[in-house]
């Protein structure tokens, strides 16, 4: 498969306003939720398009709450890179799997195993996996 | 030592109060604790700072969320005890604290100290306390300062052995 580096490239944009930043990342949800099946085909994940898009609207969930426009255009800039790598086939299928369908929170722990795995382990959860 | 944990409660109060807000996304308002109220006098007019406009890193920086709720100090190196020179004193630091449970264990066969803490190794320097302010308030850390003690050497030299201090004995040396 050929891939043509142009492909989905964007110039780096300044936001005018915060309007006009609310209006990208809406932009840049819709592309993520409409190549969701796209994604799951070329990397042929045993996951539903449901699930993906699941997992991208949590990512973007996260930063919802941001106002600070400059953060918002990196942010911005950060998953439109994110987008035209995974939409290009320029990962591998970990890549998806592992960082970018990953769960984002820990599942719930009783009592016990919060007390037999000790006081720290929230905060040192392995921070390596990386990306974004 | 009393001084530093007199720091720690207010930076770990301050903490318990400012958790709910360590998410917020704009940072105007820096949360400099107070570094110089003591020399202020009670009559004089105190004009509050303008907020600074403090980029919100953290959201940006792809550090682990856990970092937020980890208190960090910015203090003074002192000078290396095994050397006369005060060189890298100048500069400020930040570091992390210790895990309050600990997060360490000792290996039971050869007995290597060893740390699940990926932060207790990484220490930051700064050319000036402001900059490593600014540094922390960008990332979102909560900081306490702790002061630098100020170490008065007296003056000291050989004419003062044989100095006539009429109502004092001068001192003996034996050796």
């Amino acid at each position: 498969m050929t891939t043509i580096p142009s492909r989905l490239a964007r110039p780096t944009q300044l936001s005018a306003s915060i309007t006009d930043a609310r209006k990208r990342s809406i932009q840049l949800y819709r592309d993520w939720y409409r190549s969701a099946p796209e994604i799951v085909q070329l990397y042929a994940l045993n996951v539903s398009p449901a699930y993906v898009r699941h997992c991208i609207r949590e990512r973007f969930e996260a930063n919802r709450y941001v106002t600070d426009q400059r953060a918002i255009d990196v942010l911005l800039l950060k998953w439109r890179q994110e987008y035209q790598e995974t939409v290009n086939c320029w990962k591998q299928r970990d890549h998806v799997e592992g960082i970018l369908l990953a769960p984002q929170h820990r599942p719930q722990r009783s009592f016990l195993q919060k007390f037999y795995e000790g006081r720290d382990e929230d905060a040192v959860r392995p921070a390596a996996t990386g990306a974004i | 030592m009393s001084l530093l944990n007199a720091w720690k409660q207010a930076a770990l109060t301050s903490r318990s109060t400012g958790l709910k807000h360590l998410i917020t996304s704009t940072r105007l308002v820096s949360s400099e604790s107070s570094s110089t109220p003591a020399n202020k006098k009670s009559g004089e007019i105190v004009t509050p700072e303008a907020p600074r406009d403090v980029l919100v890193a953290d959201v940006i920086s792809g550090a682990p969320t856990e970092l937020r709720h980890r208190p960090v100090r910015i203090y003074q190196p002192t000078r290396n005890t095994m050397q006369s020179g005060s060189g890298k004193s100048e500069r400020w630091r930040i570091d992390f604290d210790i895990l309050p449970g600990g997060g360490r264990w000792e290996n039971p066969l050869m007995g290597w100290a060893s740390s699940a803490d990926y932060m207790q190794g990484t220490r930051l320097s700064f050319r000036s306390k402001e900059d490593a302010v600014h540094f922390a308030e960008k990332q979102g850390w909560d900081y306490y300062i702790q002061q630098t003690t100020v170490k008065r050497i007296p003056p000291k030299n050989y004419a003062e052995n044989f100095l006539y201090r009429p109502s004092k004995l001068r001192i003996l040396r034996t050796k």
